[in-house]
């Protein structure tokens, strides 16, 4: 399911978007989508041309059974696998299988003009049509600092009704699943593996958790498991399905990068959060701030630029109620990380330097990392949440 | 035809007296021994006929028997040679028998008749001094030992011919004051070339002065090392009892150079490759100890923590928890002491830069995941003091004040120590590490504002039960260098930022 791979080489492709009437509606067609699933060789945007070719996923599996599309091993695969063994495997995990036609197919998918996918796995509730989609894609090895970014976005997002997008990884995804959640919003995972693969294994709860409140989806058969040439794949579904892609830290040549690349060929709007100059997280996103994605310091700038709230003015520049000596010792930290650093620029005594950011952490507004200290994002923010 | 003398073995650092009898009878040629030798003493067989032969003396064309009793203790160690040889001189008249009384020996033979660098000595003149024998005969090379026990005239020899001529009144042996120690290099460590690290050097510090153990997370280059070798420069001089103590293990382990008393705390520092026995003593024919009896009164540091293997880890908890390790073969059972203070380092991820502000981490999480996982278990929880060290950037080493001199930080740790000893002694603790959890709250005497504090703490910084009693435990440390009565905010604060928000990576506790 290489989406990517081919970018550039169906220039004779003249298939019409969308898929043919018909196609995947009714029982037998479901059972032609089942089989094709399976297969390995064949890609979302070869499948799509030979769908307008032949008019139905009955035909597209008589095409490759008789090798005149896919592969050898896909031709070998048609032959032996039941379509009724799929579902059941299907069934066992309480998920779906929708058509391009079945209601709940999202209507956004039509603008994947070459590869839209002709199936959809879902696991969990309804996809409302038309609902406004947002997704925070960014890296899975991130920082303390991206990954409550990446919360406190999510959080705003589905506190106002705004569905959160996802690919269900490690890092900022996580993050921002689960702000989404937190804020009692809806998020939607898009799966680089089968809906009923939890995987990463240690993300099990939050994905149970996604399809309770929102939905699992993907491309991929039951118990499939991701291999890294799906993510590009499902990255471009997850730009799809929104109206706008958030990219939270990513080093170079980072699977963000490669969603971005998607949202620009879709016309999606992109938000970029900087960070230092000096770190290797911050290479995607100021990358394509520089192409000219649009800078957001936080939730606030997202949602004022996407039209949802008024753009808080920017006053806080240290949190409320903190004491003189607190105040010098948030202030330190803007230049130093050290305890014994931030003593010396706050004038206060180490012990009470230490007693200070201890209490600070306490509060949330302060975080220990790595031997030092540095301010949160709920500190900067001014908004304190448990 | 009878010769009897008193032989000393060791089993662990314990010394047994052990009567030698010869007795020389008709019969062809032959050594026998009885009365359970064991395999060194065994190996002895066709050492001693020419150790005797090449020292001048006579080796009895007849029947020689060895008896040596009492016969139910396994007789082990090299140092059995001299008392053999000499009770076959004594069962000849080669020496006077009347100079057989009240002196012990021991001492390995060389087929020259030298006397050998021995292991234990020490520990054999504890034993004859404690058994009132006035006289010890050993090697030359471990004279010093000897003379460290009070009450015991200690003869030392270099070869048998010498020991002989002792017995016969025909030699002097040099008196032992005149033996001069081989000149040990002062450690040139201290805590003043620390540059930075204010907060580890604080660790360190309470450490010391808490006998708590230590973990420290870092990245490769931090300074974990350098500062774990420090952390003996601020311990308290070792009292009398322990360096004796000290001298015995090593001593027994052979690896005393001609020292007498060892002074200066030990600092073992085993690679992660150790093997079981290695680590905790062992040995196939005589029990040896293992690197934490070595560290006996001093740091045992296990730098890549986690890169050690579970079972030798494991094994830890014993001599954490008691001080002492008992190993148990066929050949019995034998208890080393082992009170040690550990300090284990460990990188934070595979790659060692995990959450270093200028390198990239370039580990898997689930890499990651499994590399702490590795870092948790019972063990963790008998680590009261665990802190990150950060890579520190150029400007940071320079802008920082340099750190105080060992003698300054340990005259803090001496005063600490004296407070606990005196508050703890009802107790039978020494010091705040050993508190018993369960009473660490009592002990700990908070003031109103740290009550608060930890409250506070509790509810936010999801503190377990053990980390609570670890925290209050320090805090009572860092009360008792200041001399404090009572525990205030401060110095439960600077308690609580000693622990490792593992809640840096996602799906983890924290591991404070």
């Amino acid at each position: 399911m290489r989406a990517d791979a081919e970018r550039d080489s169906g220039s004779q492709d003249v298939a019409p978007p969308g898929y043919p009437p018909d196609f995947g509606a009714g029982e037998r067609e479901r059972g032609a989508l089942l089989s094709l699933s399976t297969l390995r060789g064949i890609t979302p945007r070869k499948l799509h041309a030979l769908a307008w070719r032949v008019g139905s996923a009955i035909g597209c599996v008589a095409a490759i059974r008789s090798g005149s599309a896919g592969s050898p091993a896909d031709r070998d695969r048609i032959g032996a696998v039941e379509p009724a063994a799929v579902l059941a495997q299907l069934n066992a995990c309480g998920g779906r299988i929708l058509g391009p036609h079945d209601p709940g197919y999202p209507s956004a998918f039509a603008d994947l003009l070459h590869d839209p996918p002709a199936w959809l796995y879902v696991r969990g509730g309804q996809l409302p049509d038309q609902p406004d989609r947002v997704a925070v894609v960014g890296a899975r090895r991130c920082s303390a600092l991206g990954r409550e970014i990446a919360h406190d976005i999510g959080r705003r997002l589905g506190g106002i009704g705004i569905h959160v997008v996802s690919g269900g990884a490690f890092g900022i995804d996580a993050a921002a699943h689960r702000g989404a959640l937190a804020g009692g919003g809806v998020t939607i995972g898009v799966l680089g593996s089968g809906v009923d693969v939890l995987y990463p294994r240690s993300s099990a709860d939050l994905l149970l958790q996604i399809a309770g409140r929102g939905a699992l989806i993907s491309e991929y058969p039951p118990g499939q498991r991701a291999e890294p040439h799906h993510f590009p794949a499902r990255n471009r579904l997850v730009v799809a399905l929104s109206r706008a892609v958030v990219v939270v830290e990513g080093a170079g040549r980072s699977g963000s990068r490669i969603s971005v690349d998607h949202a620009l060929d879709l016309g999606r709007d992109v938000f970029a959060v900087p960070g230092p100059v000096t770190s290797p997280l911050s290479e995607t996103p100021h990358e394509i701030i520089r192409d000219g994605a649009t800078l957001i310091r936080g939730a606030d700038d997202l949602l004022a630029d996407l039209g949802y709230e008024q753009a808080r003015a920017d006053d806080a520049v240290a949190p409320a109620g903190l004491t003189d000596t607190e105040l010098r010792v948030w202030r330190a930290l803007a230049t130093t990380s050290l305890s014994d650093g931030v003593a010396r620029a706050a004038h206060v005594a180490i012990p009470e330097a230490v007693t200070i950011l201890i209490s600070l952490e306490l509060r949330g507004l302060v975080r220990g990392v790595g031997g030092r200290y540095e301010r949160t994002f709920a500190g900067v923010s001014g908004g304190i949440e448990a | 035809m009878y010769g009897r003398v008193t032989g000393v073995t060791v089993l662990g650092v314990g010394g047994h007296l052990v009567t030698v009898e010869a007795f020389v009878g008709r019969g062809l040629p032959a050594l026998t021994f009885t009365g359970l030798p064991g395999a060194a003493v065994n190996d002895a067989r066709d050492r001693i006929r020419p150790a005797v032969e090449n020292s001048g003396l006579e080796w009895p064309l007849r029947r020689v028997v060895v008896n040596l009793a009492p016969g139910n203790l396994r007789k082990e160690g090299a140092g059995m040679d001299l008392p053999i040889a000499v009770s076959v001189l004594g069962a000849t008249a080669q020496v006077p028998a009347r100079a057989l009384t009240g002196v012990a020996f021991s001492g390995e033979l060389s087929l020259k008749g030298e006397l050998l660098p021995t292991p234990g000595i020490l520990s054999v003149a504890i034993s004859a001094a404690r058994a009132g024998i006035g006289t010890v005969v050993v090697p030359y090379a471990n004279a010093m030992e000897a003379a460290q026990v009070d009450g015991l005239t200690v003869v030392a020899a270099g070869t048998l011919t010498e020991v002989a001529g002792f017995l016969k009144g025909t030699w002097e042996p040099p008196p032992v004051e005149r033996l001069r120690p081989p000149a040990t290099p002062a450690t040139a460590l201290d805590l003043a070339e620390m540059r930075g690290q204010h907060q580890a050097r604080r660790a360190l510090e309470v450490a010391a002065a808490g006998g708590h153990n230590l973990l420290m997370v870092g990245a490769p280059g931090a300074g974990k090392t350098m500062l774990a070798r420090r952390l003996p420069t601020i311990l308290p001089e070792l009292s009398r009892d322990e360096a004796l103590e000290v001298t015995q293990i090593h001593s027994v382990a052979g690896l005393l150079r001609g020292e007498g008393l060892l002074r200066q705390r030990p600092f073992r520092a085993p690679h992660h490759s150790v093997s079981i026995a290695g680590l905790l003593g062992g040995g196939a024919a005589v029990l040896r100890p293992g690197e934490v009896s070595l560290a006996d009164h001093g740091v045992l540091f296990l730098d890549e923590f986690n890169e050690f293997r579970r079972d030798a880890l494991e094994g830890l908890r014993q001599p954490l928890e008691d001080g002492r390790v008992v190993l148990t073969r066929a050949v019995g059972s034998v208890e080393f002491p082992a009170r040690f203070t550990l300090v284990a380092a460990a990188n934070p991820c595979p790659c060692g830069y995990d959450g270093d502000t200028r390198r990239r981490c370039m580990c898997r999480p689930d890499r990651i995941q499994s590399y702490r996982a590795k870092l948790s278990g019972p063990l963790l929880d008998r680590i009261d003091l665990r802190l990150r060290i950060p890579r520190l950037t150029k400007e940071e080493l320079l802008g920082s004040q340099p750190g105080e001199a060992s003698a300054v930080v340990g005259a803090r740790v001496r005063e600490a120590r004296e407070r606990q000893r005196a508050r703890l002694a009802r107790l039978g603790v020494t010091c705040n590490a050993h508190l018993p959890g369960p009473l660490a709250r009592r002990e700990a005497r908070l003031d109103a504002l740290a009550e608060r504090l930890l409250e506070r703490a509790v509810e936010s910084m999801a503190l377990s039960g053990r980390g609570f009693d670890r925290g209050l435990k320090v805090a009572r440390t860092v009360a008792d260098l200041e001399g404090a009565e009572t525990v205030s905010e401060t110095h439960l604060a600077e308690a609580l930022s000693y622990r490792i928000g593992f809640g840096e990576q996602e799906g983890l506790e924290r591991a404070g």
